[in-house]
This record gives C-alpha cells, sequence and structure tokens, in this order.
C-alpha cells in the first residue's frame, strides 16, 4: 500500500478538521451569493478552491467556515450577518454533505453520519463592534471562534501586520477574551501580535486556536507563531493550525512577496492594487523573478518543528483556501490534505498522531470549551462593560 | 440510516420545555422548527378560543370586574407592545420577579393584570446612526435574553403562537421578541434571515428608505415583505405612512399589525389609522392593537375604550387588539398607569356590552390567530428555491 493510500484509508476513520475556509467571502466578492451561480455540489476548479467534491476527495471531515468581513467596511456587523447567512444557506442546500455543527458533540454526529461539520468562525475583532452584547449575538448565532484581529488593530487588540499601540489587549481587550471563554467562543490568535497572543493566553481560561497559523522559527513571518507562544499550549490545552500560504511558510516566498511589494511602490500602487495597470506591473515583476513555490514538504517541515515545540496534542490543520491566492504544489485545493498526510506517514509519524492531528485534538479543544463556558456561567454574570468604561 | 438514529434525551425538568425545544428557542439553523412546523398546521386557535369564551365565565350576578378577572384568567392579554428592554437597559440593578419600582412591568403586575404574552419591542433610542442599528439591535436581543433567562419562574421566550400557549399553561408569561425597527436590516434580506433565527417575530416598517415614497414600498420594500411572508416575520404598520400601509395590506400574505395604532377618527394622531385604513386592515384580517397612550387615545380609561369600539365597529372585533406600551416614556391613561389595570379596562367593556367572545379575540385570540397565520404562511413557503439575496442597490438604483 503505497502512503497516499494509507493516508486516505486513515482520513476516513479520521478525516480534516480545517480551521479556516474563506468560501462565504469568494462567494460574496465573486457572485454576491447566488449559490446557483457558484453552484459547490460540482466542480467549481475554474474558481473556488472550494467545492463538495473536492471536499470529499480531500477527506475533510469538519470544517471551520469563515465568516470574515474586510475591516474598512463602514458596517462590518451587518455584513458579517451576511456572512453567517451564507453558511447556513450552503448547509441548508448540501444537506447530504453538510451538517450544522455547534459542539464537539456535533461534530463526532457529523462524522458518524459521513456529513462535513459546518462550523464558523469570524475573522477579526471589529465584527463585534466593540460590544461584549454583539459578541453573544455571533455567539447564539453559531460563531464558535473569533480572531481577535485581522490584518489591522481593533481598538483593544493588536495585529500582527500593523502597528503596535496597545501593546498586546487592553482592559477591554481581556474582558473581550474572558467573555468569550464565559460563552464557549474560542479565542482565535492567528493574526495577532505576539504580544497580544501572550497577553491572550495570560487572560484566557479556556484552550485557544490558532486557526491558521504557523512556525516562526522555521519562516520568520509576523503572521507565524514564536516558539514561546507555542510551548505555552501545552499548558493551556490549545492548539496550532498550521496553513499552508506560500507567503507564510517558505521563507523564498516571503521575501519575494516583500520584493514584489517593494516593486509595486516603486511603481506608484498600492502593494495589494489589482487593477490593470497594477497588475501589469505586476507580471513583468513575476516574469524576471519566478515566484517561489511552496510545497508539501515545506508544510510538512512546519509541523515537525510544532510538534517538537507544542507537541502532537496541540496541533490542527488550517489551509486558509479560498482565503489566499497561491498555493503550495500538491496542496492546490481542499482535495491535497492527503497528500500532506501521506507526506507526514514518511516522515514517521503514527497513525494515532495523525488522527489526533487531522481530527481529535479539534474536537478535544472545542469540548473543552464548552466545559469552560459551563462552568463560567455558574459562577458569574455575563459581562456589560463597555470599551469606554475600561479603557477610557 | 445514521440520520434516522435517536440521539439520547434526558427527560425535562418539570415545567421547562423539553430538549429540542429549547434548542428551538435560539436553534440556530431553521427559520422554523419542526415544531413550529406542526402547530403551524393545526387549526387555527381563534375559533377555539372563541369556543371556550362562549361557556359562562362566572354565575350571573357577579360584578363586571369579577367577570373581567374570570374571563382574563382563561384568556389572558397578549400585550402587542412593551418598551421593557430598552427601560431595563438604563438599569444597572432590577428584580422583575419580586417587584421592580423603576419600571412599568414587572412579574407581580403582570400577574394581576393578567398579561399572557408580552411583544417586546427591540425598537433603538432616536438618534442612532445606521450602520449602529444592527449591532444595536442585536445588543437588545441579548439583553432581552438575558432577562428572559434571568427571570424562568415569570417569563420564557415564545417563537410561535404555539409556544406562547406552552408559556401559558406553564404559568409564564410569553415573550415574543418585537417589533424590530426597519433600520435593523441594513437594506439586507440577509440579516432579516438572521435576526429571524435569534427569534424576531415582527418589524416595523417605518424609517427606511424603502418604505415609503409615492408606491408605499419601493422595489427592494416589496422584496422584504415578501420575505417577510416567507419566514414569518410579521409586518408592523404603526408608524408607517397612509400609502405604505395600503401597499403591504395588498401586498401580503400574511395578516400586518398596528402594534400601536388607535382611531384617527376620535383623535388626529399621525400613527392613527383612518376608518378607511380600518376598514382595510378588517378586509385583510390584520390586527389594530390600540395602545394605552394618553397621546394617542385620551386622558381616561374610558376613552381607550371609546376607540376600541371604535375600531371594533370599523375594522371587525377579530382585528383588534391591546397594546399596553409600558416603559415606552410615555404617559398612560389614568387608572392604566401599568399592566395590573387591564381588568379594569375590561369590565368597562363589558358594561358596554362587548360579548365575552369578543373579549376573549381582543385580548388573546386575535394575537394568537395572526401568529399561527404567519406560521403557517411561512411554513407553506419554505421550501419554494432559494431564499432572495437581491440587494437595495439592484432593485431601487
Amino acid at each position: 500500500m503505497t502512503s497516499l493510500d494509507a493516508a486516505r484509508e486513515l482520513l476516513r476513520e479520521f478525516p480534516v478538521v480545517d480551521g479556516h475556509n474563506d468560501l462565504p467571502w469568494a462567494l460574496r466578492e465573486q457572485v454576491r451569493y447566488d449559490l446557483d451561480a457558484r453552484d459547490i455540489a460540482g466542480h467549481q476548479r475554474a474558481h473556488l478552491h472550494t467545492d463538495i467534491p473536492r471536499l470529499r476527495a480531500g477527506g475533510v471531515g469538519a470544517q471551520y467556515w469563515s465568516v470574515y468581513v474586510r475591516a474598512d467596511l463602514p458596517d462590518a456587523v451587518p455584513a458579517t450577518l451576511e456572512q453567517i447567512d451564507c453558511v447556513r444557506r450552503l448547509i441548508a442546500r448540501h444537506p447530504g454533505d453538510l451538517r450544522a455543527a455547534l459542539t464537539a458533540a456535533d461534530m463526532e454526529a457529523a462524522r458518524a453520519q459521513g456529513r462535513i461539520a459546518s462550523l464558523m468562525g469570524a475573522e477579526g475583532g471589529h465584527s463585534i463592534a466593540n460590544s461584549l452584547g454583539t459578541l453573544r449575538g455571533l455567539y447564539a448565532l453559531g460563531v464558535r471562534y473569533m480572531t481577535l484581529t485581522h490584518n489591522d488593530n481593533v481598538d483593544w487588540a493588536d495585529s500582527a501586520t500593523d502597528e503596535p499601540k496597545a501593546g498586546g489587549l487592553t482592559a477591554f481587550g481581556r474582558e473581550v477574551v474572558r467573555e468569550m471563554n464565559r460563552e464557549g467562543m474560542l479565542v482565535d490568535l492567528s493574526h495577532v501580535a505576539a504580544t497580544t497572543m501572550r497577553d491572550a493566553l495570560d487572560a484566557t481560561a479556556a484552550p485557544v486556536i490558532f486557526s491558521h497559523s504557523s512556525a516562526r522559527a522555521v519562516c520568520d513571518h509576523p503572521r507565524n507563531i514564536p516558539d514561546d507562544v507555542l510551548e505555552r499550549l501545552p499548558a493551556n490545552g490549545g492548539m496550532a493550525m498550521v496553513t499552508f500560504v506560500p507567503k507564510f511558510v517558505l521563507q523564498a516566498a516571503v521575501d519575494w512577496t516583500a520584493a514584489a511589494d517593494d516593486n509595486m511602490r516603486a511603481h506608484g500602487f498600492h502593494h495589494l492594487a489589482t487593477t490593470a495597470e497594477a497588475m501589469k506591473v505586476h507580471r513583468a515583476f513575476e516574469e524576471t523573478n519566478p515566484r517561489p513555490v511552496a510545497t508539501v514538504a515545506t508544510v510538512a517541515d512546519h509541523l515537525d518543528h510544532m510538534r517538537e515545540v507544542a507537541g502532537i496534542d496541540h496541533l490542527g490543520i488550517g489551509g486558509d483556501y479560498d482565503g489566499t491566492a497561491f498555493t503550495p504544489d500538491g496542496l492546490d485545493d481542499v482535495s491535497g490534505y492527503p497528500n500532506l498526510i501521506a507526506e507526514l506517514l514518511d516522515r514517521g509519524w503514527s497513525r494515532p498522531d495523525l488522527a489526533k492531528l487531522t481530527w481529535q485534538n479539534a474536537v478535544r479543544v472545542l469540548g473543552a470549551a464548552e466545559d469552560v463556558a459551563r462552568g463560567l456561567q455558574a459562577t458569574r454574570p455575563a459581562s456589560h462593560a463597555t470599551i469606554e468604561s475600561l479603557d477610557g | 440510516m445514521a440520520d434516522l438514529h435517536d440521539e439520547p434525551r434526558t427527560l425535562p425538568e418539570v415545567g421547562e420545555l423539553d430538549d429540542e425545544a429549547q434548542a428551538a428557542s435560539f436553534g440556530p439553523w431553521a427559520p422554523l422548527t419542526a415544531e413550529e412546523a406542526t402547530e403551524a398546521t393545526e387549526a387555527t386557535g381563534a375559533g377555539e378560543t372563541a369556543r371556550e369564551a362562549g361557556r359562562p365565565a362566572q354565575e350571573p350576578g357577579s360584578t363586571p370586574l369579577e367577570r373581567a378577572r374570570a374571563l382574563l384568567a382563561a384568556h389572558p392579554v397578549a400585550d402587542g407592545y412593551s418598551a421593557l428592554p430598552s427601560a431595563l437597559r438604563q438599569l444597572p440593578w432590577y428584580d422583575l420577579q419580586h417587584g421592580e419600582s423603576a419600571v412599568d412591568t414587572d412579574v407581580p403586575r403582570l400577574r394581576r393584570g393578567n398579561v399572557g404574552a408580552l411583544l417586546w419591542s427591540l425598537h433603538l433610542p432616536e438618534g442612532l446612526t445606521a450602520d449602529r442599528a444592527v449591532g444595536a439591535t442585536l445588543e437588545q436581543l441579548d439583553l432581552a435574553r438575558s432577562v428572559i433567562a434571568a427571570h424562568p419562574e415569570g417569563l420564557r421566550l415564545a417563537r410561535s403562537a404555539g409556544q406562547i400557549i406552552d408559556a401559558h399553561h406553564c404559568g409564564r408569561v410569553a415573550v415574543v421578541l418585537g417589533p424590530a425597527t426597519a433600520a435593523a436590516l441594513d437594506d439586507s434580506l440577509g440579516v432579516l434571515r438572521v435576526l429571524r433565527s435569534l427569534g424576531v417575530r415582527v418589524l416595523t416598517l417605518s424609517g427606511t428608505s424603502w418604505a415609503g415614497g409615492d408606491a408605499g414600498l419601493t422595489r427592494f420594500g416589496e422584496e422584504v415583505v415578501r420575505e417577510m411572508n416567507r419566514i414569518g416575520v410579521l409586518a408592523d404598520l404603526s408608524g408607517a405612512g397612509d400609502l405604505t400601509v395600503g401597499r403591504v395590506l395588498t401586498l401580503s400574505r400574511t395578516p400586518v399589525l398596528c402594534t400601536r395604532s388607535a382611531a384617527r377618527a376620535l383623535r388626529p394622531h399621525p400613527a392613527n389609522l383612518s376608518d378607511e385604513l380600518l376598514a382595510g386592515l378588517g378586509a385583510a384580517k390584520g390586527l389594530c392593537l390600540v395602545p394605552l397612550t394618553a397621546e394617542q387615545t385620551g386622558p381616561g380609561l374610558r376613552d381607550v375604550a371609546d376607540h376600541l369600539d371604535h375600531v371594533r365597529a370599523i375594522a371587525g372585533p377579530d382585528c383588534v387588539g391591546l397594546s399596553g406600551t409600558y416603559d415606552s416614556g410615555v404617559a398612560h391613561p389614568q387608572g392604566l398607569a401599568d399592566a395590573s389595570g387591564y381588568p379594569h379596562l375590561i369590565a368597562e367593556l363589558l358594561r358596554r356590552g362587548w360579548p365575552e367572545t369578543d373579549i376573549a379575540l381582543l385580548t388573546w385570540g386575535n394575537v394568537q390567530r395572526v401568529l399561527r397565520t404567519a406560521d403557517f404562511v411561512a411554513r407553506a413557503a419554505q421550501d419554494r428555491g432559494e431564499p432572495p439575496t437581491a440587494r437595495i442597490t439592484e432593485l431601487d438604483g
């Protein structure tokens, strides 16, 4: 039996829980939520990383669908609700393949039924507009993790990719973490500054997750996790879900992206501009400077390191499909997970280890957050603190 | 096969709903639960209520007030507008269970007034910018949920007509969420569906770009009303322009509400309805909930009774109800300062010769009928195609 066959067999029993997939945002941007125009029941290779046939081929058993909205929208809260509506419509549209999941028990039930447990995660504290009531509203609607920031700081937490301002979490930021603990919503530390990671680990009573982040010691990018934070995961009980985004995981790609961004700015464009002229400049750069390509081995290198530092009980997978333009060779879309598992088998990872990586750790962490929430709800009332009252 | 396996279930506590119903109370996914579906297919409750009311409530010779109390015991008040959540928002501490003098509404007074159900307004304070309206409505819903959760012996959330009855049978005051303000949709049908899944059953169609104008509703506004019908959210037309009222009456396949409207023929307040609209409302089997406010109905209990007489005469006994409007900061007629005054109002109506069947409809039956019809229409429409996602910019330019 080849290792790829062995990987597929393993995934049949312990499918992948993926921490982050931006399909809802892609559907919003591409077709304004017209689900007929991008029917994921069939292949959508031309437009999307994600559809049901490829989720099935990839051995995905649970997906945290991101209900991300851009932080610069004037109305982040209603836009987030529209994203939630989109996920629900997807679930309602594909009842044989997707199942709504709110708890660890729901995840196991979906696995037993051969359906893909569908959970939701909000990406960025801007989605609660500085309101704990809105945070609880998102929980009531089924959101089970919130990334504290996206690429920009929020008023109460620093992002990894913005200028330091709060120096981590403010007092209100810590209250947000405490209230997430009380509700049972996982605290997601992808995208946040290392200072915020440490503050959140100090403040939280429940396991945290990194829904899509890799190891900074392997590839020095602010979106990745420093070793001193990875080392704290065993005591916290949480998990880091390795991401595949080439410009975060491959040092050559990090350097190439920095050079490409500089080139864009030198030509007077914003580095993320996608206008026709901007793309021309970008393509010219790419012709003379071939884009470095990450591979399955690149991601496996991160996992080897993260395992060494955090331990096998604290790892997971968060591909960031449909949230990134480029993907590694062999992990081109959501059908690629078996290639990663095969690579790890070749590197000597045991079946029990891989079962933890793909399925068991993520289920354990959500269940632990539920347990902590039950305890906290019995001992303290919901917080009605405001950012004005705590941060002045 | 695995789909057919039952999950292990624990027995509910006495007086609590079972697991399924609990999950449904904020059950996140389906706009209507299976339980609501069966309720919706049951007979509409009004006729049954009326039959029960036909039984003599008391032996002859009792006073109107005694008869009123006996009637209310069987057919409590379903109050069409309570602003309690926003009043509580201002208070650092409150105890509704044992009595709270800082507000008009608490459990002891609801009991004395024989209130069986409350529509909790989620309207927002004046001057809130549109982009804050959705978040502020989520906060109101959060507050409503926590108040209900903090008073499990007095209050219970009800998402459907059937759950109102369940709550009443368990001795709880049923709380129905709504009316919410139209601005809370942020012009998005997706947001409307999400609010419905949080329990919102009524939406006030005013203060928005798509309700009003020469046609009463813009094309997007019509799409909103159709989607409200499809998912079981009632339209509240109090405060909407006459053209909007007319257009929604024509368009809606579910009866509409006016949560705070009295008779304009008796008192020319802009939120009161002309006889023409009252007749139209009656023809469409909608519901005019007469507010107990000095401004809209007059300074005395008899003034309120005059309005009820008038609305009943023009719109019909199936189309009139009560709206306490307590805790909304308005002055109330004498004798109706809080919810405990309802029996006196009913006694007055008995003195005026209202048949007990009509009083049963006024207090309880009509609200039941309208919610049940909404549930039924929604259930019938649920499986027809994809939920719409039209944007206001596409339809209204």
